[in-house]
Formats: C-alpha cells, sequence, structure tokens
C-alpha cells in the first residue's frame, strides 16, 4: 500500500499551472497523504477497529449491568420470599438475612418457610395456610371459618351470582319491580314472607296493599257506602218492608275470598313471567348474599348481582300494658272471624278515620281516640271538614287523650275490653269499655330484622326508613329500595310500583328516566271522601307566601243527595293557585262522593301544568261533582270593602249548575263593587241551611274560623309541651310525619265570598 | 286468610264439617270411597298417579265462587259411576307445588288422569251433560 501511494506521490506537473494537491507532512499515521486518501484510509481504519471497540463498549457496560441484574434478582428473590411467606415481618427479616449471609441465608431462609411437613398445602386468596395440618387447625379454631376468606374484613364476591336480582318482599313495589325486570330475561327471584301479626292473622303473597291495605279497605267501605245507598233508595222509590241489617260474616268472607283468587293470581303471573318465588324470609348475611328461612325454618343461601329491598311496613303498637294481647290493628280487622262490635279507634291517620268510617257505616258503635290532629300531613281545613262530618254521621271522638292501659274484662268474640286514657293536657284519666280496640298509630318499616348491617346499608336509626338518592339507590351501590320504606318519600302503592318499574327499567333497558314524587294524587276513604293533589294550603302559603296565592273554592251539593235531602253543603272543593306563575293550578282538593275518581283526572292536568285560566276555559260535564269542582269560585275582587260581599251565602243557581252563566252573575265575577251589582234577588239566605257564615273581616288577612265549630281550642297549647307520646319514647322511635303546617287551625287567606250551587230542582222550590 | 275463616266455619259448625261429609256421603253404600281430597304429594303419587282406576282430579280453592257449583256436581255424577272412575280433590292453596306442577293457572280446572298421565282436561264450571260426556269418554278411552 505504501509503494502504491509512493508511486501516485509522482506529482504530475500539470501543464498550464494546476495547483498541486495538498500532502499532509510527513510522520504520524497520515504521512505523506493527500486528503482524499486520508479519508479512505480513516474508513479503512474504522473498519479495523469496529471488533475492538465494541468489545471495549459492551466490557465497560458489563460492569454496570452486571450488579443491576444482580440487585434486580435480589429484589425477585425476596418478593418470591415474601409470597411465600406473607405479612411484612418476614420481609424485613428476610433483609436482615440477605444482608448478613448473603443469598445462601436467603435461600435457606425461603426453604424453611416453604418448608411443609404434608400434602396437599392449601392456600386460601392468594395466602398460604399451610400444609394439611396446619389448615384443619384453622378451620377447627376459627369460631367463622369465613374469616379466612376475609380480605380486610370483607368476604370475596362471587364471580357468578345464582340470580341477578333479588327482590326482598313481595307486595306492589316488589313484584312490579320482579315482573318488570323479568321482562328483560333477567334471572329474578322474589322473597316474601309475612310474620303473623300477634292475633295470629297472616295473608299470602300481594304485599299490604293486595291483603290488609287498599282492596279490602275500599271493598268494606264500599259496603258501608252500599247501608247509606238503601236508606237513601227509599226516598228513590225502592220499598222494602224489613230493616236492613249487615252481616260482618258475609262481607268478610266475600273479601277474603276475592283477596285469595288476587294472591294466587300474583303466583301465576310470576310464574308465567319465570321469576322464582320463595315464601321465605330473606336476611342479608354478607355481600351479595342472602339468607332465606322458610316457615319450616330451613334456610337457604342466594347471591345475586343485585337486590331490590321492598318490605314495606307494618302497624305500630303502643308499648302500653295489654297492646299486644288484646288489640287488634289493620293487619287483622280485615280478616277478623267475628264482628268488631262497639269499637275504639286509636288514632287520627288515614287509616285510623276510614277504619272508624266504615265501621259506623256498617251500623257500629265507633269511638276514635285523637292525640292531637286529625290526618297529619294532609291540609287541616279539610281533615278538619272530614271529621266534622263524621261526628255528624255518629262518629264519637275523643280528643287530646291518649289510652295507657287495656285489660280484659270478658272473654269471648269479641269479648269485652277496658281501656284506661290519659289526657295529654293536664291529668284527666278516663276509662271506657269496648269489644275491640283497633289500633291505627302509624307503621314501621321492616328493616331492622333484615341484616342490613352486615352489608352495610343506612337507616334512619330512629325510623327506620331507608334514605336514597334519586334513583332509589342505598349507600351499597348494588342495593336499591323502594317503597313505604323510603325515608321522605310517599307511602302510597301507585308511587311503589312504579318507582319499581322505572328502576328496573333504568338497571336493564338503559332508560334514565326517574321516578316522579312531585304532584301525585292521593285519595283518603272516609265516608266523605277526600281527595288531592299538590299542596295543601297551608304548605303552599309557606312555600311561596301568603300574597302570592290565590285560593279558589266552593261548596256543592250532590245530585243524588238531593232526593233524599242528605248532608248538604257539605261537600266542597278548593284549587289553589301560584299568582306568579300564571295562576298555576297547584293544589287540587276536594270532599265529596268518588273523590278518587275526580282527582284522577286534575292529577293528570295538573301535571301537565294546569292554569286557572285553563280551567276556566274548560267546559264541565253536567250534572256530576266534578264540574263544580272545575267551576269553583274565589272572593270576588280583593278590594272588597266590609258590606255585602261578606257574610252571605250566594246561591249561584244557573251558574253552577251549568245552565249558563247568567250576565248579571256573570258581573259578580268582576274585580269591583259586588255591592253596587243588586244581588239581592238572587239570594235565598234566610231558606238556605246555614253551612259557612264566613268572614266578617273583609281585609286580607287571616280568616277566622268562625264557621267551623273547633275540633280543639285554637292554638291550644299541651301541657307536654308538644312531645310525642311520652310512653311511646322508650319503646318506639318518635314517626314525625310531613309538615303539620303553621297552623293547627284553618288555612290563612284572604277574604272569601262563600258560593254554593245548587241544582235548577232546588231552585224552584226555593223561588 | 281464606284457611283461618274455613277453620273457623269447621269449627262452628255442629256436624262434622263439609269436607267430611262430602266423602262420607259418597261411597257408603259400595264401602268404597270414590272420592276423596289428597292430603300432600306422596298420597297424590299414591292414589292417583299410580291408580289403577281412571282419576278425575278437581283443583279447587276456598276462594272460588265457582269450584262449590262445580265441586258437588262432579261427585254426584262419579258416585253413579260406583268405583269405575275415582276423584281427587285438591287445594290448590295447600297444595301449592302440585297445581304449579300441572300448570294450574285458574280454578276449578278438572284433569282426566290414567296411568299417571293426563288425558283430558277443562277449566271453569260446566253443566250436568258436558260432565257426563266428559266422564264417559275418560272411561270408555
Amino acid at each position: 500500500m505504501g509503494s502504491t501511494l509512493r508511486k501516485s506521490q509522482a506529482v504530475r506537473q500539470a501543464p498550464g499551472g494546476a495547483p498541486p494537491e495538498r500532502r499532509s507532512p510527513a510522520g504520524g499515521f497520515f504521512s505523506g497523504l493527500t486528503s482524499s486518501e486520508q479519508n479512505w484510509q480513516f474508513c479503512l481504519y474504522q473498519q479495523e477497529m469496529l471488533l475492538p471497540r465494541l468489545t471495549l463498549y459492551w466490557s465497560g457496560n458489563a460492569f454496570i449491568l452486571a450488579p443491576a441484574v444482580m440487585i434486580t434478582g435480589l429484589f425477585a428473590e425476596l418478593a418470591e420470599l415474601n409470597r411465600l411467606v406473607g405479612n411484612h415481618p418476614q420481609l424485613f427479616f428476610s433483609w436482615v438475612s440477605f444482608l448478613l449471609g448473603g443469598a445462601p441465608k436467603l435461600r435457606e431462609g425461603q426453604r424453611e418457610a416453604a418448608a411443609e411437613t404434608s400434602q396437599p398445602v392449601v392456600s386460601v386468596r392468594k395466602k398460604q395456610i399451610g400444609d394439611h395440618e396446619r389448615t384443619l387447625k384453622a378451620h377447627k379454631e376459627e369460631d367463622n371459618p369465613q374469616k379466612t376468606m376475609e380480605v380486610n374484613g370483607l368476604t370475596p364476591v362471587p364471580d357468578s351470582y345464582d340470580y341477578d336480582l333479588i327482590v326482598i318482599g313481595g307486595g306492589s313495589g316488589g313484584l312490579a319491580a320482579a315482573k318488570e325486570a323479568a321482562k328483560y330475561e333477567k334471572k329474578v327471584m322474589v322473597l316474601d314472607f309475612v310474620k303473623p301479626t300477634p292475633q295470629g292473622s297472616s295473608w299470602g303473597l300481594g304485599g299490604t296493599c293486595v291483603n290488609v291495605g287498599c282492596i279490602p279497605k275500599k271493598l268494606m267501605h264500599q259496603a258501608a257506602l252500599l247501608g247509606q245507598a238503601l236508606q237513601d233508595s227509599r226516598k228513590f222509590g225502592w220499598q222494602f218492608t224489613e230493616e236492613v241489617e249487615h252481616n260482618w260474616m258475609t262481607m268478610t268472607e266475600s273479601v277474603q275470598n276475592y283477596i285469595g283468587s288476587l294472591n294466587w293470581g300474583y303466583r301465576v303471573a310470576l310464574r308465567d313471567k319465570k321469576v322464582t318465588y320463595e315464601n321465605a324470609y330473606g336476611e342479608f348475611v354478607g355481600p351479595h348474599t342472602i339468607k332465606a328461612t322458610n316457615k319450616k325454618g330451613i334456610e337457604k343461601l342466594y347471591t345475586a348481582e343485585r337486590f331490590i329491598i321492598a318490605t314495606g311496613e307494618r302497624p305500630r303498637y303502643l308499648g302500653i300494658p295489654g297492646d299486644k294481647e288484646y288489640c287488634i290493628s289493620s293487619d287483622d280487622l280485615f280478616s277478623l272471624p267475628y264482628c268488631p262490635g262497639k269499637t275504639l279507634v286509636v288514632g287520627a291517620s288515614y287509616v285510623a278515620l276510614e277504619c272508624a268510617g266504615f265501621l259506623a257505616g256498617l251500623g257500629l258503635d265507633v269511638t276514635v281516640m285523637v292525640r292531637s290532629i286529625l290526618l297529619r300531613g294532609f291540609d287541616q281545613d279539610m281533615a278538619n271538614r272530614i271529621g266534622e262530618y263524621m261526628k255528624e254521621h255518629g262518629v264519637n271522638f275523643i280528643r287530646e287523650f291518649v289510652p295507657v292501659k287495656i285489660e280484659r274484662v270478658e272473654e269471648g268474640t269479641p269479648g269485652v275490653l277496658k281501656v284506661t286514657a290519659k289526657s295529654t293536657a293536664g291529668d284527666q284519666m278516663i276509662e271506657g269499655e269496648y269489644n275491640t280496640v283497633l289500633l291505627a298509630i302509624g307503621r314501621d318499616p321492616c328493616t331492622r330484622k333484615i341484616g342490613l348491617d352486615k352489608v352495610g346499608v343506612n337507616i334512619n336509626e330512629k325510623t327506620g326508613k331507608i334514605p336514597v338518592n334519586d334513583v332509589e339507590q342505598t349507600n351499597v351501590p348494588y342495593i336499591y329500595a323502594i317503597g313505604d320504606i323510603l325515608q321522605d318519600k310517599l307511602e302510597l302503592t301507585p308511587v311503589a310500583i312504579q318507582a319499581g318499574r322505572l328502576l328496573v327499567q333504568r338497571l336493564y333497558a338503559g332508560a334514565t328516566t326517574k321516578c316522579d314524587y312531585v304532584n301525585v294524587p292521593t285519595t283518603v276513604f272516609t265516608p266523605l271522601e277526600y281527595g288531592a293533589c299538590g299542596y295543601a294550603e297551608e304548605t303552599a302559603m309557606e312555600k311561596f307566601g301568603e300574597e302570592n296565592i290565590e285560593v279558589y273554592h266552593s261548596h256543592f251539593w250532590p245530585l243524588e243527595w238531593t232526593v233524599p235531602s242528605r248532608d248538604n253543603n257539605k261537600c266542597y272543593a278548593k284549587i289553589i293557585c301560584n299568582i306568579q306563575d300564571n295562576e298555576r293550578v297547584i293544589g287540587f282538593h276536594v270532599l265529596g262522593p268518588n273523590a278518587g275518581e275526580v282527582t284522577q283526572g286534575f292529577a293528570a292536568a295538573i301535571k301537565c301544568g294546569l292554569t286557572k285560566e285553563q280551567l276556566d276555559n274548560t267546559v264541565g260535564i253536567h250534572p256530576v261533582c266534578a264540574e263544580l269542582a272545575l267551576k269553583t269560585v274565589t272572593l270576588v275582587g280583593r278590594q272588597v270593602k266590609t258590606g255585602i260581599a261578606t257574610g252571605i251565602d250566594l246561591p249561584l243557581m244557573s251558574g253552577l249548575s251549568g245552565y249558563g252563566h247568567s250576565p248579571a252573575l256573570a258581573g259578580v265575577f268582576e274585580e269591583e263593587s259586588v255591592k253596587e251589582k243588586s244581588l239581592w234577588p238572587f239570594c235565598c239566605v234566610v231558606s238556605l241551611p246555614k253551612a259557612t257564615w264566613p268572614l266578617s273581616n273583609p281585609t286580607r288577612t287571616k280568616r277566622p274560623v268562625a264557621d267551623l265549630p273547633r275540633l280543639s281550642p285554637p292554638g291550644a297549647s299541651r301541657s307536654d309541651g308538644g312531645k310525642e307520646y311520652p310512653e311511646l319514647e322508650a319503646i318506639h322511635k318518635d314517626h314525625q310525619g310531613p309538615t303539620p303546617g303553621p297552623a293547627q287551625n284553618s288555612p290563612k287567606s284572604g277574604t272569601r265570598v262563600e258560593f254554593k250551587g245548587f241544582s235548577l230542582s232546588h231552585t224552584i222550590n226555593l223561588i | 286468610m281464606a284457611q283461618r275463616l274455613a277453620l273457623q266455619r269447621l269449627l262452628s259448625l255442629p256436624a262434622r264439617g263439609p269436607l267430611a261429609s262430602h266423602s262420607r256421603a259418597f261411597g257408603t253404600s259400595a264401602g268404597r270411597r270414590s272420592t276423596f281430597n289428597v292430603q300432600d304429594g306422596s298420597d297424590f303419587q299414591d292414589r292417583v298417579v299410580n291408580s289403577p282406576k281412571p282419576v278425575v282430579v278437581d283443583f279447587h280453592a276456598q276462594w272460588c265462587g265457582p269450584c262449590k257449583i262445580l265441586g258437588p256436581r262432579l261427585e254426584k255424577l262419579v258416585s253413579k259411576l260406583e268405583g269405575k272412575v275415582l276423584m281427587a280433590k285438591v287445594d290448590i292453596d295447600d297444595h301449592t307445588d302440585l297445581a304449579i306442577e300441572y300448570e294450574v293457572s285458574a280454578v276449578p280446572t278438572v284433569l282426566a288422569m290414567k296411568n299417571g298421565d293426563v288425558v283430558d282436561k277443562f277449566v271453569g264450571v260446566k253443566d250436568e251433560d258436558q260432565l257426563e260426556a266428559f266422564l264417559k269418554k275418560l272411561i270408555g278411552a
């Protein structure tokens, strides 16, 4: 190579003076070479040096890599050791053993830890229990072998469940939810069990509504109404010479037969929809796991992905001597195998008043013992009217007393019981003898003995109710609750059914609709039925302010009652409007026959945002009670001064009976100057039954309830300072109903003029 | 509940009670009882499924009005046949599992069983002529 170079070194003298290529100076590696030659040489040099260079590079790296590999290996060893022996202390010791003796020591430690004396070696949840002997020991010594399964105190959840959904409670809500879920091809089970009452009553599938609630109640209420109808029928020309009597057994048997068919119907429906039904008491025992105990005491365990609690409520007892032994509740009443006779009903809930109402309607001697107000949570004006009506129809009321002792005086069915009661406003004690004492003081949720603590579901300790969010979910994500047991929700069958159905649709059909608890209509089936939807008057005033509320109302006399001359001026309708919101109807109340039928349609209208104007523009149906509810009238003009408009009852014949408004009367509804129009020709005041002589005070202040005889002194302060049943405090947590309203008196509102509607025929009689 | 009422009636009646009287009134002449109440699942198995003679099974309920009409009518006709056909009465509330097994959804449901198989069935009240035809078909077939 050098000679080649050398040869090229013979420089050709370029003719013409081309500059000669530069040569590197002699000596050194590149001596005597041109730059291009230098480049070439350098490449060759790199090639030559490649292998040695790589060797140098990697051997240098090996110095760094080897320790890294070693350390990683060490960590792996320690991790393995840790896994084998579990817990943290071992890790520390394994470090120590490594530091002291290196890997061999570590291995020795590993060997010891993993050394077993017999097979098989059992691991539970990645934690080694040990060999055969140790495993047996662990199982025997543990009180609850399940604990070995626990991780951080929680039993692990099985990976596949027996059911998609288990519903606890076969009532209105539970069955609706179960049937809906089955529609979406889910594997569903319903657990329903009725713990017999202290008196021994029990019933079949269907829940409270079907067996001891709405259904038998309405049927017996109908029985009472028929009794009244029989009395009225004479005036309509029916002739029967015998006196009409009622046979309790016949009625009860018919009612129970119908309920039996409903029970069977539900069983068939569940079977057809392939829902598994067990007549067993369900209790939670662990996450996703429930224990079902049937009436023979046999227990079975089931697991499910989700649960719905719909266990409902049972009647509360007083907690006084003799209550469970001698008293009955609504759970017993509808299947009582003997006529109750002279009955004392304790309580003022709608259950109490409805039962008292139909028992009185069947001809029994009924007394209602009320602690304070009637129908807590309902519009108090309406509640008082209901009370008045019942009083006039033979139901005795004992106000402001609570029973303290029940004793049996005579055996028999029904026998005679002696009740001792104490006044809530003093020390007065009274006694009375009755054949039957019916307790209707409230209902308690069945949530305390179903193992909710084992799964961590929160309940309100005081009331037992379960708080849920707006999708009916409890604090445990896979457990839901519907129906009467929910906190701050309405206790009504249709609400439970709706909530159950919508919940299941959200869970399995991807729906998003939530249950709407606003503007839910309801009806109380007292002898004079009461239907309501929306706000009570006092609640509306509290929420929106008195000046923003307009109340329209009227009395009316159902046509059917005119001929038998029955109860005129008792029926009443009231509409509450929010002035600020375009006079939207926010409350509807009606007291009269078939109140439930009347209210249902109005509930739909209110849901659509009914305004007073729309109501006025709706033509009525004639002659029905509902049109009279439609054409409610208010105070004429807020500027009415003292004088004619107040203190008189104005009959509106043509207007309210639907034969068209008379032009003169149309003027009555103008804003002002009622007194300027001569209304006297229309007033047959003298011959009108004196029902309500309203306000003497025309200004828009609180209306004194001069017209309603007070059931208790207004604003009476109770000597016990408003405490609940002191006797109950030790035993029951008090149940506070919805807002009782600012007063127990009549609602506060502007002045009113009372208008009554009469049928034309009545008017003709008068004129 | 229906059971409770029935119990009361049973206790309050001075005579032996409706159910007992049925089975006594018929069959005393022949010394055999052609109508009987099924006691439980095994009783059903023995006396109905394994019965050498054809059996008419009447599923009824306490709360069912039409059952109370059909029951006596059917029994009368069965007794006339003097033992050629037996009749078993099953209360669906007491023996719900049997009722579910035989897919009873409404009552009264009457099954005609021969050698353990259901050969005929009807639901609801029938008049005497129809019942006679039903029974004739069961014996004849």
